[in-house]
């Protein structure tokens, strides 16, 4: 009896003594711990081919009911060389333990499977002696265990502390003080319940879960690595703070995340939230095998996905069998092979992409384009002048005579290059290529008067790269000056000035207006990539018609003088053709369609015939001109919204899909049987119907028959709202894990998650109004010694908040923080100098206007250097997936909210409230303590910062200078400090 | 010892009180204050708290020189005359063959050293002329000549060397040490990083990053200019009486909570700010060099207060000098630390990574440059332990995350000459606490690529620095990822050289 009451105070799990030893809960894990690495899982490390996780081969060394026949009791309890485990191994295990091991034996040595790859069953609801203190089914298993342990529940916090408890848990903000005057002011016995329902309604409940998803989504806003260059990944976080607040029920927002790209039909959104797995990290280091760090990420995704929705490690099975759990090496390349076969390859631009605009720019784009339908509806109504205008244009396009070819009469390079005239009329240039070139065509101008001159410019296969220019570097050209002179017979020349110039195509940035004005000739002109290999055209309309005298020549001047690392960026073939026409098009040519038209007469047109001649007509008549630049900027501005482009989980097509083989020791190098994607053994079977890919693991992730999905969900909400899962070890339900301190509550929760159609909401609202949530914190001493880790819940857990919430609240508190939702993560004011990463040019820029006040969840990530106010506080850099972080207590945690220009910034500005609020210093404090920590201020607690005040009032008083530092006024210098004080309260830091 | 049990205890709830035997409540402030001012150790429970070594220590501390880019170990210390031999001649294929390297494509012609060398010391240990001052030394350090490691690019090969994984998301050695043994001085951090060359290292701050291991453990990066600890400086206006005064007030109104609501987190928080108040005079007392005699000051060549261009510069490799002191203050201000109880300091240097592809990056020009700006400061760092008596409880390393190839990245006919990665053999030093001094340990071939005798691996290293610390490599453990992991690796190949321990 005295080895049973020695093991309850030592074991972790709370089992009453009169319990039968449970093989899976009790005996396993000791066996686990000491005995599977060599008689476990794990085939190569096995020894004396003994396993004992296997129940038929652990009975060659275990005679049920019988102890002393059992030879695993001996070799434990030996004192001799033969003692297992080993002395080389391991030390010999506590009398305690091998007490345990007895007790099972004698019992019968029953086996049974891990208590967490059973499929959990609603258990009945235990009877409770202190029947008015549940008020759901949480409070029954909490109580009844109380009950067995002679304990009593806490008594409920008072409405303060719950209000701010509530808000802090489920907004991650404190509790505006109109909502607490709301529930103050509410009597009804509903009050409580009405606060929760307003909290859950609220944005700022989306953007606090998704702050806990975003660590197991490992969400950072730069790719990680040496280079660690930034990544627009963004509105993946959108997503997840959109879907928590729209409530999207849990085995779909699984589903999505993993294999949303799967899905028959998929919507854009559903795309973006495979993003999920696109936060893996990309190594940009120049000389990096890309197939290394692909398969680094794709191993990432796979052991991702067994911790999130498994509660599993798999990680270990890369290199051998898992050692503790059922997941042999084989079967952790099955699962490989599922998030084998994704496009993505670790290039540095992140492909495959989606453009994904926001709400508000999909909205603004449907605006654009419901203006630009508008404006195009108004370029297609046509008055009656219009329409007589068009028949007058009809009878001279008619008529038109269109352009005529020319061939030159004289060509020279200034360069000297040689230049042919070919039978096509075009001029073709050769040898040089030097930097600058200038040439110099001459054509007989003709007799009749001329509007326009169009050049044509060829590909042709003897230049460098086959385009239309003589670069040796793309095949391009930039023509930097086009211009004109007539010579009359008699030798007379004069320059002809140009109006107006337009061009089939032109380069970004290259337009062919610079070819008439020309900003700067060595950096401007007309230029045509990416499509050098094709034939294009330019026309350059005469500002007056001129009408030639007999043998009168053009002599045209084509000038390059565009300075780039690569000579010969001049034409390499041209053509020139002349026109007399009034409105000169490109081509001359009408369309064919138009032609036919024009043969029949307007009486005999359909109506659709007529339309068409009209809105050509539109398309080039001068007073419809206004409306057409008015559709093309529209056009522009449609595509200048930025739609960020984000990486998405896309699977290869059929024909290029990989095969995935082992990889022997882990090493990708070295692989090793071929295997097919497949789930572990141990678990449910795929379902029939699923396909053997993303969608179908997503599917059986959320399967009915998994046994661990919904326990380890409803264990993870537990644990952000009590400090701790049921299972302590949230990252681990394997048999290395913690037992569940309530396994039946867990059980009851699981099964409630899914049968409520997994509302991630509605759990949660069950969770806080239990009213083992709302007791008080408060402890006794002797309980603190009874339970430290108040795993019983005879109390409400208290808690440092996380490294986010810190800082949200102290911005809502001052009354700084900005509500703004949403889009490119932020870069408020760290201390200069902690981005120098080698090979980057990016810089932290401190933000400007409300984004310095954004909430922790939208600060800028990047993983080699992460905010240092946050790491601080033991925000993880988001390398890896966190499953839980680990809270800490240290004097560099004091050093940041004491001194950090933010904080100090955030006192300054409290102070400024208190000092606007109450008329005496008494009431300036009272009123900074309230809003700070809810509850109203307690005269001793006024007394202390009192005297604080005072004395920093008469520093302020002796020291003027000194103080204006801090604050404009002695007086609001000393309330800063009395404000500083407050947001290091151990009170204001914790959730109560 | 079971580290990862004892700080799941300290995380879950610390116990502060029970171990003191003394009731909540019961603790007087003052006695709070006093037990904060007493400059020895952390409170019991606290992460902190110095923790016994699982054998005799060697070593109480580490000062760690890392070279970020990794210098040449071919013209500094392997010298091959048959790799001169070969100067500019075509590397055999079989050098080649199925090797990957992260620049070199092709046939690359062999590069014989352009630097002399000569035998120094008692130990006859060969150096190349670049060391003016390290000569006086070689008696007290071991060099290692056979090094290797498993990865060729930086990032990867500094996270292996450094936390032992080529991925992030390891625990670093200096927070592996704290993790084991707490720090001595709870003034201040167990564990600081100092850095020049402008830039820091390609995998970030990753390198002294704890990884898996609690966010305690991390590495507190020193830095000048500016607040040497990161938000150490009270706000303007806020004099060190008016943060007395706070923190007074603070204490007052967190002990009512205590009181109150019996939190011994409460407490312990109390406790923290304290500390915090006593760690804002000592790290700026301790990291004021101009405190040290001016011989102490010459012997490391070192200029108190000295900012290098390099520093922040877009581009620092081509502003580099060779009498750039940045390097030597952090040397001797390392020494500082150590005095005072600090456990590890890793020191980084960046711009050691000399392709020969553009300047400021080359093995002629800048290769001296940089070995000239660590010269004196190392050299002058093992003299200034030895005259203090630290050395003999100080381990001292010095060396990049690999090597470099005996053959040159480019062809001859560019203007820069220099080498490409070479995880196969590279050299490492190493002196004092529990190191034997004045020997050349392990071999190469005859042009330098592979190792011969004495294969040193970077696992081995790690483990060298753990044992010498007292730590046994092996059962230094944390859970994380269902494996115990360990700085060495799960799988534990590394081993311990006998021959180079004292």
């Amino acid at each position: 009896m005295r080895r049973i009451l020695l093991l309850l105070i030592i074991a972790t799990p709370l089992w009453a003594d009169d319990k039968p030893v449970s093989f899976m809960r009790d005996v396993r894990p000791i066996l686990a711990k000491n005995c599977f690495g060599c008689h476990g899982p794990d085939e190569k490390a096995r020894k004396a081919k003994l396993r004992l996780d296997v129940e038929d081969s652990a009975k060659n060394v275990i005679v049920a009911g019988n102890v002393d026949a059992s030879d695993l009791i001996k070799r434990l309890e030996s004192e001799g060389d033969d003692r297992m485990p080993p002395p080389k191994v391991g030390p010999a295990l506590p009398l305690e333990q091998i007490e345990l091991v007895r007790r099972w034996v004698k019992e019968g040595a029953k086996w049974g499977r891990h208590w967490s790859f059973e499929k959990p069953t609603r258990p009945p609801l235990p009877d409770v002696k202190l029947a008015n203190w549940p008020t759901n089914a949480i409070d029954r298993f909490i109580l009844a265990r109380l009950e067995q342990e002679g304990l009593k529940p806490a008594p409920e916090a008072d409405k303060f502390t719950l209000a701010r408890r509530v808000a802090l848990d489920l907004t991650g903000l404190p509790p505006d003080p109109e909502l607490v005057k709301r529930f103050l002011d509410d009597a009804s016995p509903n009050a409580y319940e009405h606060l929760v329902d307003e909290l859950l309604k609220s944005p700022a409940f989306g953007e606090r879960w998704a702050r806990m998803w975003l660590d197991l989504a490992r969400y950072a806003d730069t790719k990680g690595y040496e280079k660690d260059l930034g990544r627009t990944i963004w509105r993946y976080r959108d997503w997840v703070i959109e879907e928590f607040n729209r409530d999207l029920p849990y085995d779909q927002f699984t589903r999505e995340q993993l294999a949303g790209d799967l899905i028959a039909g998929a919507t854009l959104d559903q795309f973006l939230a495979t993003a999920f797995h696109r936060n893996t990290m990309v190594n940009d280091e120049g000389g990096t095998d890309d197939e290394e760090f692909r398969v680094a990420a794709v191993k990432d995704r796979v052991d991702t996905t067994m911790q999130v929705w498994m509660g599993l490690s798999a990680g270990c099975a890369k290199c051998h069998s898992h050692k503790y759990d059922p997941i042999v090496q084989k079967e952790y390349y099955q699962l490989f092979a599922f998030f084998n076969q994704t496009e993505d390859a670790d290039t540095a631009d992140e492909s495959p992409k989606l453009a994904m605009p926001t709400k508000a720019q999909q909205e603004q784009i449907a605006k654009l384009q419901a203006e630009w339908m508008r404006v195009r509806q108004e370029l297609y109504t046509y008055s009656d002048e219009f329409k007589a205008a068009a028949v007058k244009w009809e009878e001279g396009a008619r008529n038109r005579a269109g352009w005529s070819k020319v061939k030159p009469t004289a060509m020279t390079a200034a360069s000297g290059s040689t230049m042919k005239l070919l039978d096509d009329g075009s001029v073709l240039v050769q040898s040089r290529r030097p930097a600058r070139e200038t040439y110099t065509v001459t054509i007989p101008a003709g007799t009749k008067p001329i509007t326009a001159i169009r050049l044509e410019v060829l590909p042709d296969m003897s230049h460098p790269r086959g385009g239309v220019g003589r670069s040796e570097n793309d095949g391009n050209f930039v023509l930097s000056r086009f211009a004109v002179k007539a010579k009359t017979k008699d030798g007379k020349a004069s320059d002809i000035a140009l109006a107006s110039a337009m061009a089939d195509f032109s380069q970004d940035k290259y337009p062919i207006d610079h070819a008439l004005k020309n900003p700067d000739a060595k950096k401007h002109g007309w230029a045509v990539a990416p499509k050098q290999l094709e034939i294009h055209q330019a026309a350059f309309t005469l500002a007056e018609p001129f009408t030639p005298g007999e043998g009168t020549d053009l002599e045209i001047m084509l000038d390059h003088q565009f300075e780039f690392n690569y000579p010969g960026f001049s034409l390499g073939r041209f053509r020139l053709f002349l026109t007399g026409d009034d409105t000169p098009s490109l081509t001359g040519e009408l369309p064919a369609e138009l032609r036919g038209i024009f043969i029949l007469p307007p009486a005999h047109r359909t109506a659709e015939q007529q339309a068409y001649v009209l809105a050509y007509y539109a398309s080039l008549a001068a007073e419809k001109k206004p409306l057409r630049d008015k559709l093309a900027a529209i056009t522009k501005a449609i595509d200048a919204v930025p739609s960020p482009q984000t990486p998405i989980m896309r699977d290869l097509p059929a024909a290029k899909q990989r095969v995935t083989k082992i990889h022997n020791r882990g090493n990708f190098l070295d692989q090793g049987e071929l295997v097919a994607p497949g789930v572990p053994a141990a678990f449910n079977p795929m379902p029939a119907s699923a396909p053997k890919n993303r969608l179908g693991l997503a599917e059986w992730i959320v399967h009915a028959d998994n046994p661990l999905m919904a326990r380890v969900a409803v264990n993870r909400f537990w644990g952000h709202l009590f400090g701790r899962g049921l299972v302590e070890t949230q990252e681990d339900f394997g048999s290395q894990g913690q037992p569940p301190s309530h396994p039946e509550l867990l059980d009851w929760l699981a099964v409630e998650f899914r049968a409520k159609g997994w509302s991630m909401k509605g759990l949660l609202k069950t969770m806080v109004m239990s009213a083992t949530y709302r007791q008080s914190s408060k402890v006794t001493p002797e309980l603190v010694k009874r339970d430290p880790m108040n795993r019983l819940l005879a109390r409400a857990p208290r808690f440092r908040l996380e490294a986010e919430l810190i800082r949200d609240e102290a911005l809502a508190v001052s009354g700084l923080l900005s509500k703004k939702m949403f889009g490119p993560s932020v870069m408020p004011p760290q201390p200069d100098g902690l981005w120098k990463s080698a090979y980057s040019g990016e810089k932290w820029v401190n933000a400007v206007g409300e984004d310095r006040f954004r909430r922790g969840l939208y600060t800028y990530i990047k993983r080699t250097a992460p905010y240092p106010a946050m790491t601080t506080f033991d925000a993880p850099s988001r390398e890896l997936c966190t499953i839980r972080r680990l809270n800490t207590n240290t004097p560099l945690q004091a050093l940041v909210t004491l001194n950090d220009a933010a904080f100090v910034e955030m006192a300054q500005a409290l102070a400024a409230k208190m000092q606007a609020t109450g008329k005496t210093a008494d009431e300036q404090i009272a009123h900074g303590l309230q809003r700070a920590l809810v509850r109203p201020a307690r005269p001793e607690e006024v007394v202390v910062l009192k005297e604080l005040y005072e004395a920093r009032l008469k520093h302020a008083a002796d020291h003027p200078d000194e103080a204006k530092k801090l604050a404009a006024t002695p007086e609001l210098a000393a309330l800063t400090a009395v404000a500083n004080v407050i947001l290091n309260l151990d009170e204001f830091l914790t959730r109560p | 010892m079971n580290l990862h049990h004892e700080y799941a205890r300290y995380v879950t709830r610390r116990h502060f009180f029970r171990d003191c035997g003394v009731g909540l409540g019961a603790i007087a402030l003052a006695e709070l204050r006093a037990r904060a001012e007493t400059p020895v150790a952390h409170a019991p429970g606290s992460p902190l708290a110095p923790k016994k070594p699982h054998h005799p220590a060697k070593a109480k501390a580490v000062i760690y020189l890392h070279m970020a880019g990794s210098p040449s170990q071919l013209d500094l210390f392997d010298y091959k005359p048959e790799l001169v031999k070969f100067n500019g001649k075509p590397c055999p294929k079989e050098y080649l063959e199925g090797k990957r390297f992260a620049f070199i494509r092709g046939v690359p012609n062999m590069l014989g050293t352009p630097f002399k060398f000569a035998k120094h010391g008692k130990s006859g240990a060969e150096l190349s002329e670049l060391w003016k001052h390290l000569p006086d030394v070689v008696d007290d350090i071991a060099i290692v000549k056979s090094c290797v490691t498993d990865q060729f690019n930086h990032a990867p090969a500094q996270l292996y060397l450094q936390t032992g994984t080529n991925l992030l998301g390891g625990a670093s050695i200096g927070s592996w040490a704290t993790y084991g043994l707490g720090s001595e001085n709870q003034n201040l951090p167990g564990f600081v990083v100092l850095t020049s060359g402008g830039k820091s290292p390609d995998a970030g701050k990753s390198v002294w990053g704890s990884g898996f291991l609690p966010s305690v453990y991390q590495g507190v990066q020193c830095r000048s200019p500016g607040d040497p600890v990161l938000f150490l400086s009270d706000p303007p206006g806020l004099d060190r009486e008016g943060r007395r005064q706070t923190l007074d007030a603070l204490a007052k109104l967190n002990k009512m909570q205590a009181d109150a609501l019996g939190d011994p987190e409460t407490v312990t928080r109390i406790a923290q700010y304290e500390l915090a108040f006593r760690m804002q005079t000592e790290v700026p007392k301790v990291m004021d060099i101009a405190k040290e005699p001016k011989e102490v000051l010459e012997l490391y060549g070192a200029v108190p207060g000295y900012v290098s261009p390099a520093e922040g510069a877009t581009d620092p490799r081509t502003l580099y000098k060779g009498t750039d002191p940045t390097i030597a203050n952090n040397c001797l201000l390392a020494r500082r630390l150590v005095q005072a109880g600090v456990r590890f300091v890793q020191i980084y240097d960046w711009g050691w990574d000399h392709h020969g592809v553009s300047a400021g990056e080359d093995i002629p020009h800048t290769l001296p440059i940089k070995t000239q700006q660590v010269d004196r400061a190392l050299t002058g760092l093992i003299k200034d332990l030895k005259r203090t008596g630290l050395l003999d409880s100080t381990l001292v390393i010095w060396g990049g995350e690999f090597g470099r190839t005996p053959m040159a990245q480019n062809s001859p006919s560019q203007p820069f000459v220099g080498r490409d990665h070479h995880p196969y053999a590279f050299t490492t030093l190493m002196a004092g606490g529990g190191i034997k001094g004045g020997q050349t340990y392990g071999t190469t071939d005859d042009i330098g690529y592979y190792v011969g005798e004495d294969k040193f691996d970077v696992r081995d290293l790690q483990a060298t620095i753990l044992h010498l610390l007292g730590l046994d490599p092996f059962k230094l453990t944390f859970e994380d990822r269902g494996l115990a992991q360990r700085l060495i690796g799960v799988e534990g190949k590394a081993k311990l050289h006998p021959k180079l321990l004292a």
